[in-house]
């Protein structure tokens, strides 16, 4: 596996245990959620959160970055029509 | 398509789901160029532990400033400039030597980024998510962090609105060091309550 680029550097916040991100997936699924959350919802976290807990709740044991997906693929359909940011 | 970038081309099934709603998305406008490389890089290398610890130092330095820091959490934090997405309406909640507090999400993940970074794997996994609530001070013993008989536990479960962090206990024999000194010696568990200083 890659790491992502800016893993080269040296002032992560590694101090207190593990970095935020296994793989640059993970990383692009988070900010995806981010965008949808900031250009969609109006900086609304809920709809995604609610999606979350489904999501977790379906399948516990699932990694955690998948019920993220799983998630953001169940708010999609949910999306307004037309949003330009 | 999603072919503007120079990923490399996705491996495993949940990386193609990933790159087909990062197309989707990109196509709706909702992810503006450079959006993703923005976000990563703020939750991998400027928002983190050291946020929450910088607030810590100061609150064991500063009497009046921990004084708002209690009283309102948001407003205080947001003194040393730290703010943003979960973190709108955050609580501070102090340990003492009868009072010893941790922080949860029952539901999913939750949980102070401004001042925290993203959560730990452990946070997010059910067991954690389950047993804190159910037997803390079994399981705060089993993660290194043994409680006398006579703490009182209170167990905080973040929920849509509310942020909690945790104020712990200043060490003992720290009078002489400066607040950078103080803020180095503040891990991220001491902060989630499982673990004291």
């Amino acid at each position: 596996m890659t790491a992502p680029l800016s893993l080269s550097g040296l002032d992560l916040p590694r101090r207190n245990g593990e970095l935020a991100f296994d793989a640059p997936w993970q990383s692009t699924v988070f900010a995806l959620a981010a965008a949808v959350i900031e250009h969609a919802f109006g900086g609304d976290r809920e709809p995604f959160r609610q999606q979350l807990i489904t999501a977790i709740a379906a399948e516990p044991g699932r990694p955690y970055w998948e019920s993220w997906t799983a998630a953001l693929e169940a708010l999609v359909p949910t999306l307004p029509e037309r949003s330009t940011p | 398509m999603s072919d503007s970038t120079h990923r490399p081309a996705p491996v495993s099934p949940v990386e193609q789901r990933v790159a087909a709603l990062e197309a989707l998305l990109t196509e709706r406008g909702l992810v503006p160029e450079g959006f993703i490389e923005q976000v990563t890089r703020r939750y991998e290398s400027e928002t983190g532990p050291m946020n929450g610890a910088k607030v810590v130092a100061r609150a064991w330095l500063d009497p009046q400033y921990k004084q708002r820091l209690l009283a309102d959490g948001t407003a205080a934090i947001a003194e040393l400039g730290f703010g943003g997405p979960e973190g709108d309406h955050m609580v501070v909640v102090e340990n003492t030597a009868a009072v010893h507090n941790v922080i949860v999400c029952t539901l999913c993940s939750c949980y102070p980024w401004p001042v925290l970074g993203l959560p730990p794997a452990w946070y997010k996994d059910p067991p954690y998510r389950a047993r804190m609530v159910r037997e803390p001070r079994a399981l705060l013993a089993e993660m290194g962090c043994p409680l006398p008989e006579e703490a009182e536990i209170r167990v905080w479960d973040s929920s849509a609105e509310v942020r909690y962090l945790v104020l712990p206990q200043r060490p003992a024999a720290t009078e002489d060091m400066t607040e950078a000194e103080l803020a180095a010696l503040v891990t991220r568990d001491s902060m989630i309550g499982v673990a004291r200083l």
